[in-house]
């Protein structure tokens, strides 16, 4: 089945045209990695996924449900917003600066939206968020403060709220890039485990060892397009397209 | 001695209006001040026009000009013209001040928290105003508290402002008396009373922020 399917998705900010009509299909259970420069369109194509930013034009579908599609006036539209978020809380996200919520602890941000968006009780959330916590070796964080925590700690905190909304997609945006080299190697055994349990997953990323170990497709994009795709064989050891040769040099 | 006890009745009369003015405005300008704050907020443009313009009337003119217009020329105004009895018209006058001010303080406040909060609310499934009660007031509450805390010291000044409607608060009643008994202690038990509020307020307001002080952010 396919979990994520982008018809000829535009986006632009002001004049800047940022997407340029991606195509892309993803399946149940596969992991797919984004790579590219810096300003290609990485991010915005994951926060058009779920409408942190809105289309100007393209169809989104996810799991067969219908976010946003083209209407008889060429423009998109989305559906109703109740609609729009069941469809998205789907899809769980995990930022490159955390975005824990500060005033509340580890366990509290993670029992958060499920009491609010899905109205779970508190006794059912709280053995389901331990359990999150142990699997990222978070548990005895459990009260403590996100500003206690160091990057990677934050981060697996992130991850596991994200997977407590039981979400069928994972979305990483650079979730190592703000951490201390040292520290990414937590974060990323995190999602190395999400990825072994079958998550589907798409993960815009600078680590190319994790994509190259890690995914089952990677896409280069440049200039608001995916240039070339493939596996990660063919990408990392026999590119085609010169930009992404390129882009892998300098990446060395 | 026994002259300032003679005093002390009418000064504890005045003591209690002045407390009742403070209260009742701060009771009823702070919720006013946030309903303000997210209306000037709001997407919706007109409304945070409005909302705007008020600021700027409320913030731009004295409040005894307010107090004076709403005591004396708000019963001239045709169709809506009330003659206020002269306490609700200096509560009324001091609420819409006040909670011109706290709207500003609470704005502030509100556009200080980082985009990702309302970035990780809406991907986790949150509704607006479920992101807003949870996840972003809670947060400016802590941010707007040494602000708030400062303009409620301040109100405890205004209070005596009151004097213009003829009203006795504790300042008015001071003056009479030493006016009239040719005597500069009530000033200085008006003083005193003044200050032991401050010290009160300050004090609370203090141990609010400590509570706040569980997280950093
Ligand atoms: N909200 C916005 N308003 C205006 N321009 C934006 C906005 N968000 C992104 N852009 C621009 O869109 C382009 C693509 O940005 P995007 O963040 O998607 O790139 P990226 O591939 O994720 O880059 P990086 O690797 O640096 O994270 C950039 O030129 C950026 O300046
Ligand atoms: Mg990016």
């Amino acid at each position: 089945m396919k979990m994520i399917r982008l018809k000829n998705i535009h986006k632009s900010f002001n004049n800047l045209e940022v997407l340029k009509g991606i195509s892309l299909e993803v399946a149940q259970g596969e992991v797919v990695a984004i790579i590219g420069p810096s300003g290609s369109g990485k991010s915005t194509l994951l926060r058009c996924l779920n409408r942190l930013e809105t289309l100007d034009k393209g169809t989104i579908e996810v799991e067969g449900e219908i976010l946003a599609a083209e209407g008889p006036d060429g423009k998109c539209q989305y559906v109703s917003e109740q609609k729009a978020r069941e469809i998205c809380f789907k899809m769980g996200m995990v930022f490159q600066q955390f975005n824990l919520f500060p005033h509340m602890t580890v366990l509290d941000n993670i029992i958060e939206a499920p009491m609010l968006v899905k109205g779970i009780k508190k006794e059912v959330i709280i053995p389901e968020a331990e359990e999150l916590l142990k699997k990222v070796g978070l548990f005895e964080k459990k009260n403590s403060y996100p500003s206690r925590l160091s990057g990677g700690q934050k981060q697996r905190v992130a991850i596991a709220r994200a997977l407590a909304m039981k979400p069928d997609i994972m979305l990483f945006d650079e979730p190592t890039s703000a951490l201390d080299p040292e520290l990414t190697g937590e974060v990323l055994k995190a999602m190395r485990q999400l990825a072994l349990e079958h998550m589907t997953m798409i993960v815009v990323t600078h680590e190319m060892a994790f994509a190259r170990e890690v995914a089952q497709r990677v896409i280069f994009m440049d200039d608001g397009d995916i240039v070339e795709e493939g596996t990660p064989e063919q990408i990392f050891n026999n590119p085609q397209h010169v930009r992404t040769q390129a882009f892998l040099k300098s990446m060395l | 001695m026994e002259k300032i006890i003679t005093m002390m009745g009418p000064m504890l009369d005045g003591v209690n209006v002045t407390l009742q003015m403070f209260f009742i405005t701060l009771v009823l300008s702070l919720p006013l001040g946030l309903l303000l704050s997210l209306a000037r907020i709001s997407k919706y443009k007109p409304l945070s026009f409005l909302v705007e313009t008020y600021i700027w009337l409320m913030r731009g003119t004295p409040l005894m000009l307010q107090l004076l217009f709403v005591y004396y020329a708000l019963p001239l105004v045709p169709y809506i013209g009330i003659k206020l009895p002269d306490f609700s018209a200096a509560i009324l006058a001091f609420v819409l001040n006040y909670a011109a001010y706290f709207a500003e303080i609470f704005r502030g406040g509100i556009q200080s928290i980082e985009r990702g909060q309302y970035e990780a609310s809406k991907v986790l499934g949150m509704t607006y105003v479920q992101t807003m009660r949870r996840i972003v007031l809670p947060q400016v509450l802590k941010r707007v508290v040494p602000p708030i805390s400062n303009e409620t010291i301040t109100l405890v000044k205004d209070t005596s402002l009151i004097y213009v409607l003829a009203m006795n608060d504790l300042l008015r009643t001071a003056r009479t008396i030493v006016q009239r008994e040719f005597d500069m202690t009530p000033f200085i038990i008006a003083g005193a009373f003044y200050l032991a509020m401050t010290l009160v307020l300050t004090w609370g307001f203090n141990k609010l922020e400590e509570r706040y002080a569980a997280y950093d952010e």
